[in-house]
C-alpha cells in the first residue's frame, strides 16, 4: 500500500512553492522527452548542412557531405527510442501504423518519421553511394561483400548513364528532403506550441525556434564529428571546410536568437496574465538552465567568439580550438533549450499561482542513466555506420574504369 | 510501358521493386490483421473485455461491514468519507479468506500526515496539522481512534482548521482582530463544522462600522460608503483577511 511514489511525491510537494493543483506535483514529461527533440534537432540540422551543400553546391564543405548524412541517419534511427520507453509498451508502437488517427498531431509523428527515413534519407544514402558500393564490393573480403550487395540491392551498373541518374535523383530528393526535414522538426515545435493551455508553450513561433535551434545544433554536431574524426585517421582538418561550416552555425545562430529574442519581446509586449509566474519561473526555477546556459554559454558566448573570429586573424591553430569549445558550448546550450522548453513548461501551476519542482531519477527507464545512454547510443550507431558506408573523400577505389565494363 | 520499363535505369528498377514488396507487405498485414485492430469499436470493446477480466482487488467497505464493527464506527465518523481500504489496502482477498491474508494496519505517523500535514492547497477547514509540532514521537492512534478521529478534546483555536486563513491574517493589517469579530461561531461549529456553520459579514455595512467616515473609531483609514465601490460588497475588492489597497 505504501508506495515509494507517494514518498517521492510528498519530498517534492515541500519544495513546491505558491499555489499549486494536486495533479501538477509530479512532472510527467521528464529527461527522456527532453531527450527526444534534442536528438530529432540533430537529425534535421545535420540534414540540412548536407542539403546546403548539395543544393548550393557549396564546393567547401562537399567533404562532410557524406558525413552530415550518416550523422543524421545514426541520430533518427535511436530518436524515436527516447519516446517509446518514456511512453512504455514500446511494442505496441506499431499500432499507430496499423489504426492511424489522422486527428491527432502526436500519433501523425509516426508517419512523419516513417516518410523522413525511407522517403528521404535511406533513399538519399543509398543514391548517393551506389556506385561506390559497387565498386567496394568487387574487391572485399565475403562479409563485407556481402553487406555491400545486399545494401546495393545487387545493382551492377556503373555506367556513365547510371551515375547521373543517381545524381540527379539525390538533387530531387535534396529538394524535398528539406522541407521534410522542416515538417519532421518543426513538427516537435507544433506539439508544444499548440498545447494552447499552456502559455509558457503556446506560441506560433514555436515550431520555427525549434527548427532554426534544430539547424544550430546539428552543424554544430558535423563540426565537432568531423574534428574529433579528422586527427584520428591521421588526416590534416580542411580549414577552409571548417571555416565553412562556422559560418553556416554563425548565421544560423544568429537567427536563432534573434528569433527567440523576438518571443522573448512579444511575452513581454503581449503580457497575458501569466506573465507573472513565468517570469517567476524563469528568474528562479529556471535561471541557471535559461539564464546562464542556454542564452550565456549557449548562445552570447558562442557567437562573441565568432565574430571574433570574424574580425582578427587568428591563426588556424586557435580557430580550431575556437570552433571546437564554441561547438561544445553551443550543444549544451541546445540540450538545456529542450529542457527548459519542455520542464519548464510543467514546473508552473496551471492556476498560475505556484511552481513546482524536478527531480530526476538516477537509475531507472526515466532516468539520468537512460538518458545518457540514448545519447550515446547514436555514435555507436554512426560508428558502425561508417564502418560499412566510408564517407571520406575521395572514394578509395583508384580503378574506376577497370571494373565498369 | 514496355518502353517505359527498359528505359528506367536498372537501380531505378531495383529500388521500386523494393518498394512495391514493401507496400505488398504493407496490404498483407492489414489484410492479415485481426479485425480488433483495425475497427475502433471492436478494439474498445476488446479492452473492456481485457479490463473486465482483470482480477478484482478492492472489496469495498460494505463487506468488511459483516465482520468488523469499526463500520459501524467510523459510519458517523470524521473519517466517515475514507473507504476501510484506503488506509488497510486493498482486501478483496482477505474478505474471502480472512485467517490466511492480513491486512496493512498502518500505525506510523507518517501514514496520517499523508493527509495531515500542513499544505496550503488543502480545503478550507480541512483538519492539518504541523507533524513536529504535534506530539511528535507518539504514534497518532494512540490519541486519536482512527475510525472514529474525534480530537480528544476540541480545537479551541479556528487556526487548527483554518491554519491558511489564519497565516494570511497574521501578516495583514487585520492582524489585531479576532475572528470571532467577524464570524460568529457557534461552539458546535468546532466540533461538526460540517453541520454547524460559522456567519460570514453579509452587508457593507459591516466594514462601515470600522471604515466608514462616521465610524468613532480610530485608528483606521476611512471611506465614504456612499460613493466607494458602491454596487459591490467591500470584500468583492478586499480580500477581509489580508485586505490591501493598490
Ligand atoms: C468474512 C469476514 C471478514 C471480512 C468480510 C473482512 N474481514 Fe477483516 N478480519 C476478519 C477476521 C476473522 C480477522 C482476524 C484474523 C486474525 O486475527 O487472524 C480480520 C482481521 C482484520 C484486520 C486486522 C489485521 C491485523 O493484523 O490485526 C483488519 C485491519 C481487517 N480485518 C480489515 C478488514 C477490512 C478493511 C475489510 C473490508 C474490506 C475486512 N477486514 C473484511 C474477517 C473479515
Ligand atoms: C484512516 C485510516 C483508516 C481507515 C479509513 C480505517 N482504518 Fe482500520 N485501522 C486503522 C489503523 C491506523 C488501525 C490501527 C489502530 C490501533 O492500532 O490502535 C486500524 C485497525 C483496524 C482493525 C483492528 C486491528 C487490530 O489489530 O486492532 C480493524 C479490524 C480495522 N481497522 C478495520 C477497519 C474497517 C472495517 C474499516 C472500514 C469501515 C477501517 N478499518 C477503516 C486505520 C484505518
Ligand atoms: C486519505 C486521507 C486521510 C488519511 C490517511 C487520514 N485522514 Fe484523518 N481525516 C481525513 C478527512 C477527509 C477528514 C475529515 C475532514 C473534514 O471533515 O473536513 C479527517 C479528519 C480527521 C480528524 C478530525 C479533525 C477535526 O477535528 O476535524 C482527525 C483527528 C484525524 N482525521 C486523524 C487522523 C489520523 C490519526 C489518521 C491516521 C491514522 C488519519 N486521520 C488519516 C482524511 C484522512
Ligand atoms: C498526545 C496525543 C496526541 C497525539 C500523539 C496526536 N494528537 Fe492529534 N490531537 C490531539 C489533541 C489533544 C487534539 C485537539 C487540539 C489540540 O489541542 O491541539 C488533536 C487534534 C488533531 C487534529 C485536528 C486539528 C487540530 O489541530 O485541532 C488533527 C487533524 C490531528 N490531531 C491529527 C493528528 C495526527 C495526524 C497525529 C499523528 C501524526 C496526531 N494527531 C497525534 C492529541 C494528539
Ligand atoms: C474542527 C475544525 C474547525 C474549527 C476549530 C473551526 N472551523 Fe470554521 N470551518 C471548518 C470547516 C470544515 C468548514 C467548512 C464547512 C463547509 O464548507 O461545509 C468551516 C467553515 C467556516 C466558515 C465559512 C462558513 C461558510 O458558510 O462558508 C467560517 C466563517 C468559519 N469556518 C469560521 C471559523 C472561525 C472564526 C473559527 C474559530 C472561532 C472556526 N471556524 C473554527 C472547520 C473548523
Ligand atoms: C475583518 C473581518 C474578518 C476577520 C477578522 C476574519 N474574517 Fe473570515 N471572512 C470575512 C468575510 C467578509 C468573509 C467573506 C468573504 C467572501 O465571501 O469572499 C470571510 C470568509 C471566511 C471564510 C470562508 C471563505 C474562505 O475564504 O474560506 C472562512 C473559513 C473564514 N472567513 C475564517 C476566518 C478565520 C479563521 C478568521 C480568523 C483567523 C477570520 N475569518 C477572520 C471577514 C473576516
Ligand atoms: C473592528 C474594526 C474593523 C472592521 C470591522 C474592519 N476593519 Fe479593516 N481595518 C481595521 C484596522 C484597525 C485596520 C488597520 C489600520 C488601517 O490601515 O486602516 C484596517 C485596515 C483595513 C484596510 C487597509 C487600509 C490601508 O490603508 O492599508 C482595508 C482595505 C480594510 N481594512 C478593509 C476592511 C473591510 C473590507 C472590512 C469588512 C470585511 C473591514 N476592513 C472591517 C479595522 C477594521
Ligand atoms: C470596486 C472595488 C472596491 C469596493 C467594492 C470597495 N473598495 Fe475599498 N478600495 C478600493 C480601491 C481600488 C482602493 C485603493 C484606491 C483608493 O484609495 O480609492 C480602496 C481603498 C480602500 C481603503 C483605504 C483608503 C485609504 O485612504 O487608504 C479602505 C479603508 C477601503 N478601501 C475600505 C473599503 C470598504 C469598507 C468597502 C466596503 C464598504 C470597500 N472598501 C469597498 C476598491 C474597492
Amino acid at each position: 500500500m505504501i508506495q515509494p511514489l507517494h514518498q517521492t511525491l510528498y519530498e517534492l510537494l515541500k519544495q513546491a512553492t505558491g499555489f499549486i493543483y494536486p495533479n501538477e506535483i509530479e512532472v510527467h514529461w521528464g529527461i527522456l522527452v527532453v531527450v527526444y527533440p534534442y536528438l530529432t534537432g540533430l537529425v534535421a540540422g545535420a540534414f540540412i548542412l548536407a542539403s546546403l551543400v548539395k543544393v548550393f553546391n557549396v564546393k567547401e564543405v562537399q567533404s562532410v557531405y557524406r558525413l552530415s548524412l550518416l550523422t543524421a541517419l545514426a541520430f533518427l534511427i535511436i530518436a524515436p527510442l527516447p519516446l517509446l520507453l518514456h511512453l512504455g509498451h514500446p511494442e505496441r508502437s506499431f499500432e499507430i501504423f496499423l489504426n492511424p488517427n489522422f486527428t491527432s498531431a502526436m500519433a501523425m509523428f509516426g508517419f512523419v518519421y516513417a516518410w523522413y527515413l525511407m522517403v528521404v534519407l535511406l533513399l538519399e544514402i543509398w543514391f548517393t553511394y551506389r556506385k561506390d558500393i559497387i565498386l567496394w564490393s568487387k574487391n572485399e573480403r565475403f562479409m563485407m561483400r556481402w553487406i555491400h550487395k545486399i545494401i546495393s540491392l545487387f545493382s551492377t551498373d556503373v555506367s556513365e548513364k547510371s551515375v547521373i541518374f543517381d545524381k540527379k535523383m539525390v538533387k530531387v530528393i535534396t529538394i524535398i528532403g528539406i522541407p521534410s526535414a522542416f515538417l519532421l522538426h518543426g513538427y516537435v515545435g507544433f506539439i508544444f506550441g499548440s498545447i494552447k493551455a499552456n502559455p509558457w508553450w503556446s506560441s506560433v513561433l514555436m515550431p520555427i525556434v525549434f527548427l532554426f535551434s534544430a539547424i544550430v545544433s546539428g552543424i554544430a554536431l558535423v563540426i565537432l564529428i568531423y574534428m574529433i574524426v579528422t586527427p584520428s585517421r591521421r588526416q590534416e582538418i580542411d580549414m577552409a571546410c571548417l571555416d565553412k561550416m562556422a559560418s553556416f552555425l554563425f548565421y544560423a545562430v544568429i537567427i536563432d536568437f534573434s528569433l527567440e529574442l523576438l518571443d522573448f519581446i512579444h511575452r513581454l509586449y503581449e503580457s497575458e496574465e501569466s506573465i507573472k509566474i513565468l517570469s517567476d519561473l524563469v528568474m528562479n526555477k529556471l535561471f541557471i538552465s535559461l539564464g546562464i546556459i542556454q542564452v550565456l554559454l549557449g548562445m552570447l558566448l558562442p557567437l562573441g567568439v565568432m565574430v571574433a573570429i570574424k574580425f582578427f586573424r587568428f591563426d588556424a591553430e586557435l580557430r580550431k580550438l575556437l570552433y571546437f569549445v564554441s561547438a561544445i558550448l553551443i550543444q549544451l546550450g541546445i540540450f538545456a533549450t529542450r529542457w527548459n522548453v519542455v520542464v519548464g513548461g510543467q514546473m508552473f501551476s496551471k492556476s498560475f499561482r505556484g511552481l513546482t519542482a524536478y527531480k530526476m531519477e538516477l537509475t531507472g527507464f526515466e532516468g539520468i542513466f537512460m538518458a545518457l545512454l540514448l545519447l550515446v547510443l547514436p555514435f555507436i550507431v554512426l560508428a558502425i555506420l561508417v564502418k560499412i558506408l566510408p564517407p571520406w573523400e575521395p572514394a578509395p577505389v583508384s580503378d574506376l574504369e577497370a571494373v565498369s565494363d | 510501358m514496355k518502353k517505359f520499363l527498359t528505359k528506367l535505369p536498372e537501380q531505378a528498377g531495383r529500388l521500386l521493386i523494393v518498394f512495391i514488396v514493401f507496400i505488398a507487405l504493407v496490404l498483407l498485414v492489414r489484410f492479415l490483421l485481426p479485425a480488433s485492430l483495425k475497427d475502433h469499436n471492436i478494439h474498445i470493446q476488446n479492452t473492456v473485455a481485457t479490463e473486465m477480466s482483470r482480477q478484482v482487488r478492492y472489496a469495498g467497505s460494505e463487506v468488511c461491514a459483516s465482520c468488523h464493527d469499526e463500520y459501524n464506527l467510523k459510519k458517523n465518523g470524521y473519517h466517515k468519507n475514507l473507504s476501510c481500504e484506503t488506509c488497510h489496502g486493498t482486501l478483496k482477498e482477505h474478505s474471502e479468506n480472512p485467517t490466511e491474508i492480513k491486512p496493512l494496519v498502518p500505525r506510523q505517523r507518517d501514514f496520517c500526515t499523508r493527509c495531515h500535514a500542513f499544505d496550503p492547497s488543502r480545503p478550507t477547514g480541512f483538519p492539518q496539522i504541523n507533524p513536529s509540532a504535534h506530539n511528535p514521537m507518539k504514534a497518532c492512534v494512540s490519541c486519536h481512534n482512527p475510525h472514529d478521529p474525534k480530537p480528544p478534546n476540541v480545537p479551541q483555536e479556528c487556526q487548527a482548521c483554518h491554519a491558511e486563513i489564519a497565516r494570511t491574517k497574521a501578516i495583514s493589517s487585520h492582524v489585531m482582530l479576532e475572528c470571532t469579530i467577524c464570524h460568529e461561531v457557534p461552539t458546535q461549529h468546532k466540533v461538526a463544522p460540517r453541520n454547524v456553520k460559522a456567519s460570514i459579514p453579509a452587508e457593507r455595512e459591516f466594514c462601515g462600522k470600522c471604515h466608514s467616515t462616521q465610524s468613532i473609531i480610530k485608528e483606521t483609514s476611512k471611506v465614504d460608503l456612499a460613493t466607494h465601490g458602491e454596487k459591490y460588497l467591500c470584500w468583492q475588492c478586499h480580500y477581509p483577511h489580508m485586505p490591501e489597497v493598490e
